[in-house]
């Protein structure tokens, strides 16, 4: 279960021009749920996954995980977390563009020091199940908007994390490529895994797999 | 199979260091003149050290000089036994030597007078000398020359002897009957060794009279001792021990040393430069990789592993390059260019070999001089990125 409690979020704290992403934001989100957070952009969504993934701290309130309190976890120790427990695909994919779409996919996992046996199996699952067979040893680059987008995906889902998280995942696709990533969180459903997902686009707004939607309007949940 | 060496970490380091192929190319490039500089300079200084080394143990125990009024002067046969008297003295042997001017040329070459060329030293004069008949030298009473003198004369159209002009202006033609070899050049470059009877004869000195006498000394701990008790017998006598001459030799040394030091200096300072440039950033490239690897999962641990092995990969083939590329400049090729601030320990210049000299020490001061610090400059950078938020890196 994810929880965010009293949740304030200021970036440039102690400037003029501070910003107040998040004001006093409470949010629980059950096991297996699928919650779609909507809101214009700078509402504060990407906030909360960032908060929820511990990629930023609160500047008041905790984020709980799995009984886990996150935000006071130390830097390790949120990179741990992540490493086991948060699949993220980014807005931007963030992907590292000089490496290949095998090397991007494999990349969460170089720290733990897999077995190359079961690395070849699990890679080997996830491009065919993103249909990137023939793309493994293709550079990032060189990809499409589409594929580039699937490999980010089959990073974040690499190490069968339980919590999925999914920042505007269609604001750089067109609508068949964006109906298709919609057709993939429907299939992650059945996986049982938390999904929480930021997104302003209205393909999303009528799904009936999500099990919540959450309006965020200026930091604050309507 | 899962390996406990995490070579998955490692291949994405060397990895790395091919992606960034054009940037690692020129700090390979770089780091690789700076140790072959660096190194080189060590490896001169420690061969011609090797050499001192050599030298300075051959010293006299104790030289002895006469003077008037604060000059040097011949010094008479006739003072030998009350040296020979001194207890503690095992020998005194009078030296005939001087430096005849080759107007020339405009050089100066050492000659040196002995006794004679007695059959015990055959060996080691054939050791010493290159195309060299002991016999010959013996019935000759010929001489034997450096390289740089023998060279010097072939330059001058003498072949197989010498013309000194004597005092007296008359001529005196000594036959050349070896030449010494190359790799004693650094002490032998400008020497001539001639009977000393042929040295009174150019030089114009008396039969009874040496240039200076030298002392062997039983224990090695009386040197102060006898040489006080030489001044106070012929006080006239300036008494120099081998401590003096290793002082002084060691400041002819310091003083090649220093301009060493000068391009040790330089290379080091602009090797900070470099490193400092490193340090002082990490490209906006680097700092999102560094945030994408924290967000994915990587501890700032991980990162910087990742970070020293692309750093020490580096900085170690660079190292391994610059010392081979170093060995075989200054042991095989003879260190050209950087080999003449050495020389000018004879007036000639010396067409020595640079010995090998093999030492640990140096090998440890580049390698802590050099890798270590810029594995340093690579991960401080990259520490104080990786210790950011990753969304804030990333941004």
């Amino acid at each position: 279960m994810i929880e965010l409690k009293n949740v304030t979020k200021e970036f440039k704290v102690g400037a003029k021009d501070k910003v107040v992403a998040l004001k006093d934001i409470n949010l629980h989100v059950q096991k297996g749920e699928i919650v779609l957070l909507k809101g214009p952009s700078g509402s504060g969504k990407s906030t909360i996954l960032s908060l929820i993934a511990a990629l930023n701290k609160p500047t008041i309130g905790e984020v709980i995980v799995d009984g886990k309190r996150v935000s006071k976890l130390a830097d390790n120790f949120t990179s741990l977390f992540r490493r086991e427990n948060i699949g993220f695909i980014f807005q931007r994919y963030n992907l590292i563009p000089s490496l290949s779409a095998k090397e991007n996919v494999i990349v969460p996992l170089i720290p733990s020091n897999p077995d190359s046996n079961w690395l070849e199996d699990r890679l080997q699952e996830l491009f065919q199940n993103f249909s990137l067979e023939s793309k493994m040893e293709v550079m990032v680059k060189n990809l499409s908007g589409g594929e580039q987008q699937r490999v980010a995906i089959a990073r974040a889902l690499v190490n069968n994390p339980s919590i999925i998280i999914a920042d505007e995942p269609t604001a750089n696709l067109d609508k068949k490529l964006s109906l298709e990533f919609i057709e993939i969180l429907k299939k992650l459903k059945n996986g049982h895994n938390s999904i929480i997902i930021a997104s302003h686009d209205p393909l999303f707004f009528d799904l009936d797999f999500i099990d919540r939607q959450i309006d965020i309007h200026n930091g604050e949940i309507l | 199979m899962k390996s406990k060496i995490n070579l998955f970490l490692f291949d994405f380091s060397v990895l790395s260091i091919f992606r960034r192929g054009s940037k690692n190319i020129f700090i390979f490039f770089v780091f690789t003149l700076l140790i072959f500089l660096l190194s080189s300079v060590l490896f001169i200084s420690n061969s011609i050290k090797s050499e001192l080394d050599t030298t300075l143990n051959a010293l006299p125990d104790i030289t002895v000089q006469r003077l008037q009024a604060g000059r040097a002067i011949n010094m008479p046969l006739s003072r030998l036994n009350k040296l020979l008297a001194i207890d503690g003295v095992n020998a005194v042997i009078p030296r005939v030597w001087g430096y005849y001017y080759f107007a020339n040329a405009g050089a100066n070459f050492s000659v040196v007078g002995i006794d004679q060329f007695e059959d015990q030293y055959r060996d080691l004069y054939t050791k010493l000398c290159d195309k060299f008949n002991f016999d010959k030298l013996k019935k000759d009473s010929g001489m034997l020359i450096g390289s740089g003198i023998d060279q010097m004369l072939k330059n001058n159209f003498y072949q197989g002897y010498f013309n000194f002009v004597k005092p007296d202006g008359s001529l005196a033609k000594v036959k050349i009957d070896g030449v010494f070899k190359a790799d004693t050049a650094l002490e032998s470059n400008d020497v001539i060794v001639m009977p000393i009877k042929k040295v009174r004869e150019i030089f114009g000195m008396k039969p009874d009279e040496a240039v200076d006498f030298v002392i062997k000394v039983a224990n090695p701990s009386e040197i102060p001792n006898i040489a006080r008790k030489i001044t106070e017998i012929y006080p006239d006598t300036r008494v120099i021990t081998k401590e003096d001459l290793k002082i002084s030799y060691q400041n002819l040394f310091d003083y090649k040393g220093g301009l060493f030091l000068a391009l040790f200096v330089i290379s080091t300072f602009t090797f900070f430069m470099i490193i400092y440039d490193k340090a002082s950033g990490v490209s906006s490239d680097e700092k999102r990789e560094i945030g994408i690897l924290k967000a994915v999962g990587w501890t700032i641990d991980d990162i910087l592993k990742e970070k020293f092995y692309e750093a020490f990969v580096i900085s170690f083939v660079s190292f391994i390059t610059a010392l081979c590329l170093s060995m075989f400049y200054v042991y095989f090729l003879n260190a050209p260019l950087l080999r003449n601030i050495f020389i000018g320990y004879s007036n000639l210049k010396p067409a020595f070999d640079l010995p090998f000299s093999f030492d640990f020490q140096t090998f440890a001061i580049i390698f802590f001089l050099t890798v270590p610090i810029y594995i340093a400059a690579t991960i401080i950078p990259s520490w104080r990125v990786a210790s950011m938020d990753a969304d804030e890196v990333m941004r």
